[in-house]
């Protein structure tokens, strides 16, 4: 892998990660992240639709009109998530009822848009795969973090495995939204902190 | 400006064309295997409020396998076959009439010609959504054997501990009828009192989907017992009567 390459795909892991510094993809974040397991599938599925629609809309770039060009995205992205909730019904029926509606919101996931709109319109397929696969991976190491500390503080277990004693009675506000809010705003002051980046005000 | 437009409408045609024909590919392909799924879940959450007492061999289980069995979900999609013989050869289906003409479904899961437990589903409103259920009772058509509730969109965490053993396992015992009449089977707040009372542990965060859970058990119970409950009350004792 050239020097390119490897920034394209190691930069959105800590840099300039979706979640904590282009502050995308909050929303979903927040919802599938109270147990490891939901949060697990949702990575891959994220990572899956990123590296399809970057990697299709790249090579449509030269034909795409440039009037429709955010529906023919839209079209390409929305095909690919219901392709993979599809997917999901059949093969990991379980964690698919899990996710419920959070797998089809990865249409309206500002990252996929966002890096379709911001990188692959202007960049060969290979690039913009690549460029997928990291945002996915930046937006997935955000979800593990999150669900590993809510699940583990929410119920004491990680995986649905108990990891605390049986005593331990779980707290609730990591259950629910609000504690997501608290673990990704520490995640960005600690990141903040160690990389001494800081937006303009 | 002509050929511009043109190039746009020709573009959206092809792109809707191809996106449209692949979904209906995958849809039509993975269709059966969903089917199944669904179907497999059904009868998982049927077996669970039935709890059966007995393995597809016929082998007595004990206590604490049927727990065992409950809580871990070895009723589960390797067990497929399992779960195939079981329904095959130990669970009649039948439609059974309910007041207001509405219809309902009825499980018995039988052996050796005696009837082990009954099931029937139940559904009804928690916080965010339709919560599905399957209560499943003794032959005495009084007490709850097993429960499950499944098919919901709680919170997860929250509401979403309706679909955890440690919930469902509580209701075991529990009553819904007794003395000629029915009780009423109550969710506490928090832990039930250990104090023999028709309660269960409720689930700490989600009083309204514990609300809608006692609600609709006790609700669709009643239904059940106008029609269907109170005549096999007294078909049971004729046939006891007449041996």
């Amino acid at each position: 892998m050239d020097k390119k390459t490897k920034a394209i795909v190691f930069d959105p892991l800590s840099d300039n990660n979706p979640i904590t510094v282009q502050m995308l993809g909050i929303c979903s974040a927040l919802a599938v992240t109270a147990q490891l397991n939901t949060a697990f599938i949702m990575s891959i599925a994220v990572i899956v639709v990123l590296c399809a629609s970057n990697t299709i809309i790249s090579l449509m770039r030269h034909h795409i009109p440039p009037k429709i060009r955010m529906i023919v995205e839209m079209v390409v992205i929305a095909s690919l998530v219901i392709t993979v909730d599809q997917v999901l019904k059949a093969y990991a029926f379980e964690a698919s009822k899990q996710l419920s509606v959070f797998v089809g919101l990865i249409i309206t996931n500002c990252i996929v848009m966002g890096r379709a709109e911001a990188f692959a319109m202007q960049n060969p397929p290979r690039q913009a795969f690549m460029d997928g696969l990291g945002n996915g991976l930046g937006y997935s190491a955000i979800l593990i973090i999150v669900g590993t500390f809510r699940e583990l503080i929410g119920a004491g277990t990680l995986f649905g495995a108990r990891v605390l004693p049986e005593s331990y009675d779980g707290n609730g506000l990591m259950v629910i939204a609000p504690g997501a809010f608290i673990i990704i705003g520490l995640i960005i002051w600690l990141q903040r902190t160690i990389t001494g980046k800081y937006e303009e005000a | 400006m002509q050929k511009d437009e043109l190039h746009t409408i020709k573009f959206a045609g092809i792109v809707c064309l191809v996106c449209s024909l692949s979904l209906a590919g995958v849809r039509q392909t993975l269709r059966p295997i969903q089917l199944e799924n669904e179907r497999m879940d059904k009868q998982v959450n049927v077996l669970k409020a039935l709890f059966p007492d007995f393995d597809p061999d016929g082998n007595e289980l004990s206590e604490a396998d049927q727990i065992r069995l409950f809580t871990e979900g070895r009723i589960l999609r390797s067990n497929r076959d399992w779960i195939q013989r079981y329904f095959e050869e130990f669970i009649t289906e039948e439609t059974v009439e309910l007041p207001r003409g509405r219809e309902g479904t009825l499980y018995r899961l039988s052996r050796d010609g005696e009837t082990v437990s009954f099931a029937f589903p139940a559904e009804g409103k928690g916080l965010w959504s339709t919560v599905h259920s399957y209560v499943g009772l003794q032959p005495d058509l009084a007490t709850i054997r097993g429960v499950t509730f499944f098919d919901h969109g709680e919170t997860p965490g929250l509401g979403g501990e309706a679909s955890k053993p440690w919930f469902q396992k509580n209701f075991k015992g529990k009553k819904l009828w007794a003395d000629g009449e029915p009780v009423t089977l109550v969710v506490a707040k928090g832990s039930a009192p250990d104090d023999g009372s028709n309660q269960v542990d409720g689930m700490s965060g989600a009083t309204i989907t514990g609300n809608g859970i006692q609600r609709f058990v006790n609700t669709t119970f009643r239904q059940y017992n106008e029609t269907v409950f109170s005549a096999m009350r007294d078909g049971e004792t004729e046939i006891e009567g007449d041996s």
